[in-house]
């Protein structure tokens, strides 16, 4: 019989290092002043854990750096184009693959072609850079959460599903003359990395099927999301995560992804549809932006790394290791009394920085408050997920909040350990202490568009 | 007798360190493929493909010792330590003070054309490229042609064709006011002419008269390196400067610069763009994360960000350009031998084969040099460029344009082949020019709206 050991190691060990720098909090301090209180605008050197994004962050196994070697640089009909391709179309089961650099490439020329000032895109909830790129059309962004997904605290096994009703309501009134698009985006980033069952993706096809109307799937995390399925839901337990995956992306009229993430690379992006029609307006896009269709703006050797990361996403040994570790990170952050969204996502732990500071006016961005106390203590660097990156204002110039203040600690796939883990949760029993803070930071600069990246900030005169 | 010695070779600066097979077909095998592919070789699969001329955008071979930077990537999504090496890199060795990188030309050239140019403004320039055209009229710019007369003959031998025409600038000021001159591209080593370069006097009256009416010059600066070449080798006054230096007096003459990295950068993927303004940087940091990525690494990873920087040190040594001109001068060499018609002086990155000269049988809607390409291809699974009729597109009410220059281009990747696969290239050239007599044109039967070279599709005659 097997001993049942209960400590979970990697499936993997470690063959190339990268070595990263702790510094002192004074030279912190001052390297915040420098970056206007924004973690976007530090320099990766003066970090010492990054958990900005698990976009493009994540550690190659050496058999996609093998695959690296391999890469086929023509400009056109690449065999690393090839590879791609048929892994892609095995995936989706879509039979038009567009390379992309990246995912927001593939949502500019998808969304350009879509949207439009009368133009409506219905959603679970629009990550920052899909959301940018649908009103730079001139067209409205609706996120369509159910009521109780917005409680941070209640446990649901499917918290990323869209709110069925609220879709058939939109629907029912806009009609599919002006709605572009329906976007299922899996796992839910913005509601806290939750997954979205098979169950409410059918519903979602079968909606947009009454109604005419196109449904998008945003799968940049399609792997963690079919754990979660696999785990959660009825009726797939014996099935493979690959399987699993295929089965939800075969149900959307077109498929978007970033591959930075469950693609397991550094750069890259996907965009995948069914029409035959759209697909050739998209490869003009394509071309005129990004480059020609057998590369789309990416390297062979990215596409071959991209091919191989596909496939190794669904190894059943490293989804559990994933959604564990990142788990693990989150549930003892609960045990310490830190305001988690529960339950935990795939990937990263969402912390609810207005429940932390109770204190602190949401003009002040409590989320920020977190950001840089995290980093000048422990080196940390991670990103706010509130009104820095959602906030609008209305028409006397007062800050409209989003729904939740938010921090979220990404975390890169196979790139730190438990001890790194273990080091960012001592950092939060320093973080305990500062739970009566009552000021916080104003922005002194933000460009009109996905400000979060660049703006910059200072200590609120309110002291304390 | 033996034979006396006359010349002294030279060979590449470099050994080869790493080898990529390729595969050889029959032409039964080709003919299928090139059928299949429409009888445009962009639609070739690269398998199929012996030597593959189609461009050298990307399909260069890099060092070790840019592999070895290649492994130091950095990758954090913001404030990457590569990101900072190759905006040094930039700094060091082109002057501009701000850099934004993109994913690759096009990338840059969309940004900045949205920035700098108001709907209705001209944009001159030294002959069309097409990605640049296009996104300046997408910007809602009229792009005109001020290069000189030249360079639209194959033929004529002057050393310097990618000037402007001072002439046709001036006329253009004079109608329409320079406030509705959005800016000069200038592009050095001017690609659709045959790879021709700017000389430096004339880059320093160009920007005399521009200064004088508040004109910025923009420069795609691409093949900026092989431009500085060319001004070393011909310019009188500049046989003693470096190619470092030569490269560096370009830029300075300019406000800002647009780059594909993927050619003389010796990249695989990258560019970027730049500018000494910093209101023009700041609107560009804002728009490069809509289309791009976080400024810091603009839809690049950071391994090919350090390649980039190590590629722009690399591309500046003169023994380097020496040998990457050798190459292309050696080929030009062999197909005069043979007695085909090619643009002269030979350019820097490739042999432009005059296909209208080649096939004067067809007329410019028989499309010569999509059928040129596809006849190479078929002979001998080498791979070449339409650069003519196709290339050219059509103008904003839907006509041909019908460019002078009707070429084939076989553009040489850089440190990838040898003199051996150069003499099987003019060999096959110069095979197919013997039984050039009997070859019929193509007729077109697929026409994308944009770019259509890229995707169309032919049929024969």
């Amino acid at each position: 019989m097997d001993e049942k050991i209960k400590t979970l190691a990697e499936p993997f060990r470690i063959k190339m290092v990268e070595p990263i720098r702790m510094t002192t909090r004074a030279y912190r301090e001052e390297a915040l002043l420098q970056a206007g209180y924004n973690p976007f605008l530090l320099v990766s050197d003066d970090v010492f854990i990054d958990l900005l994004t698990d976009s493009g962050t994540g550690a190659m196994s050496q058999s996609q750096w093998a695959g690296m070697m391999m890469g086929d640089e023509s400009y056109a009909g690449a065999r690393s184009w090839i590879k791609l391709e048929q892994v892609v179309r095995e995936l989706t089961g879509m039979p038009h693959v567009l390379p992309t650099h990246q995912g927001r490439a593939a949502e500019r020329i998808l969304y350009g072609l879509l949207g439009g000032t009368d133009r409506i895109f219905l959603s679970n909830t629009h990550f920052d850079t899909t959301r940018a790129n649908i009103e730079f059309t001139g067209a409205t962004a609706l996120d369509l959460m159910p009521e109780e997904a917005l409680d941070p605290e209640t446990w649901m096994p499917f918290k990323g599903n869209i709110d069925l009703d609220k879709l058939e309501t939109q629907l029912a009134h806009y009609g599919s003359e002006r709605v572009a698009a329906v976007i299922l985006t899996v796992t839910n980033n913005s509601s806290g990395g939750q997954p979205v069952s098979m169950a409410n993706a059918r519903a979602v096809r079968a909606l947009c099927d009454r109604y005419g109307v196109m449904m998008v799937i945003d799968g940049c995390r399609i792997a963690e999301n079919a754990y979660f399925i696999r785990m959660r839901e009825d009726g797939f337990q014996d099935k493979s995560y690959h399987d699993i995956a295929r089965e939800m992306l075969e149900l959307g009229d077109a498929f978007i992804m970033s591959a930075k993430k469950d693609g397991m690379v550094n750069m890259g992006g996907l965009l995948c549809m069914k029409d035959k029609e759209l697909s050739v307006k998209c490869i003009n896009q394509l071309i005129i932006s990004e480059g020609f269709a057998t590369y789309g703006g990416l390297s062979g050797r990215d596409m071959e790394a991209m091919a191989i990361g596909l496939q190794e996403v669904f190894d059943p040994d490293y989804l559990h290791y994933r959604i564990r570790s990142t788990a693990y990170l989150g549930e003892k952050l609960r045990e310490k009394g830190i305001p988690v969204i529960w339950p935990i996502g795939g990937h990263a732990v969402y912390i609810d920085a207005k429940k932390l500071f109770p204190a602190i006016p949401v003009d002040q961005y409590p989320g920020q408050v977190l950001v840089c106390e995290l980093y000048k203590i422990g080196g940390i660097r991670c990103v706010e997920v509130g009104s820095m990156m959602f906030g609008k204002y209305d028409e006397q110039g007062k800050l409209i909040p989003a729904s939740q203040e938010l921090v979220r600690l990404a975390i890169p796939r196979r790139v730190y350990t438990q001890s790194h883990i273990d080091f960012v949760l001592e950092v939060f029993d320093f973080i305990l202490e500062l739970r009566d803070r009552k000021s916080g930071y104003r922005i002194t600069y933000e460009p009109a568009f996905l400000r979060h990246f660049t703006a910059r900030l200072e200590p609120h005169p309110g002291g304390g | 007798m033996a034979t006396k010695i006359t010349r002294r070779s030279w060979a590449e600066p470099y050994k080869m360190k790493m080898v990529e097979l390729l595969k050889t077909t029959s032409r039964a095998q080709r003919i299928k493929a090139i059928r299949e592919a429409g009888f445009n070789t962009f639609l070739l699969r690269s398998e199929d493909v012996y030597i593959d001329l189609l461009t050298d955008s990307g399909t260069n071979s890099m060092s070790d010792r840019q592999w070895s930077a290649f492994m130091l990537g950095d990758e954090a999504y913001a404030g990457s330590q590569s990101y900072y090496k190759l905006e040094d890199a930039i700094h060091k060795y082109y002057g501009y003070k701000y850099v934004i990188p993109t994913h690759q030309g096009r990338g840059a050239e969309n940004i900045l054309s949205q920035i700098m140019i108001k709907k209705g403004q001209y944009v001159p320039g030294n002959m069309y490229f097409t990605t640049t055209r296009v996104h300046q009229e997408l910007a809602g710019g009229i792009f005109v042609d001020v290069i000189i007369e030249e360079a639209h003959d194959p033929n004529n031998l002057h050393p310097f064709k990618g000037n402007v025409d001072l002439q046709k600038l001036e006329n253009l000021v004079k109608i329409h006011g320079a406030e509705k001159i959005a800016y000069l591209t200038l592009a050095s080593n001017v690609n659709m002419a045959g790879g021709q370069p700017f000389s430096m006097e004339n880059l320093k009256a160009v920007r005399d008269f521009t200064k004088k009416h508040g004109i910025p010059i923009i420069h795609d600066m691409t093949r900026v390196a092989e431009n500085a070449y060319f001004i070393q080798q011909r310019e009188p006054g500049y046989q003693e400067k470096s190619i470092r230096e030569i490269v560096r007096e370009i830029c300075d003459h300019t406000d800002g610069a647009t780059m594909s990295a993927k050619k003389d950068a010796l990249v695989n993927i990258g560019g970027f763009m730049a500018t000494n303004d910093p209101q023009v940087f700041e609107e560009a940091r804002n728009l490069v994360v809509v289309y791009e990525g976080l400024h810091t690494y603009g839809g690049l990873a950071g391994r090919d960000m350090e390649a980039m920087a190590v590629g722009i040190k690399e591309s500046l040594d003169d023994r380097h350009q020496h040998a990457r001109v050798g190459q292309v001068l050696y080929l030009g060499e062999k197909m005069q031998e043979y007695g085909i018609p090619i643009v002269k002086p030979v350019g820097g990155h490739g042999i432009f084969v005059d296909a209208r000269a080649f096939l004067p049988q067809l007329s410019q809607d028989q499309f010569p040099a999509q059928t040129l390409a596809a006849e190479i291809y078929m002979d001998s699974g080498v791979r070449t460029m339409e650069r003519g009729i196709v290339s050219a597109g059509r103008n904003a009410k839907g006509e041909n344009y019908y460019p002078k220059l009707e070429l084939v281009r076989f553009t040489i990747p850089r440190r990838v082949y040898t003199q051996a696969h150069m003499d099987v290239v003019a060999e096959s050239a110069a095979l197919v020019y013997e039984r050039r007599k009997k070859i019929r044109g193509l007729r077109m039967v697929y026409e994308p709206k944009y770019l259509r070279f890229f995707q169309a599709r032919f049929e024969q005659l």
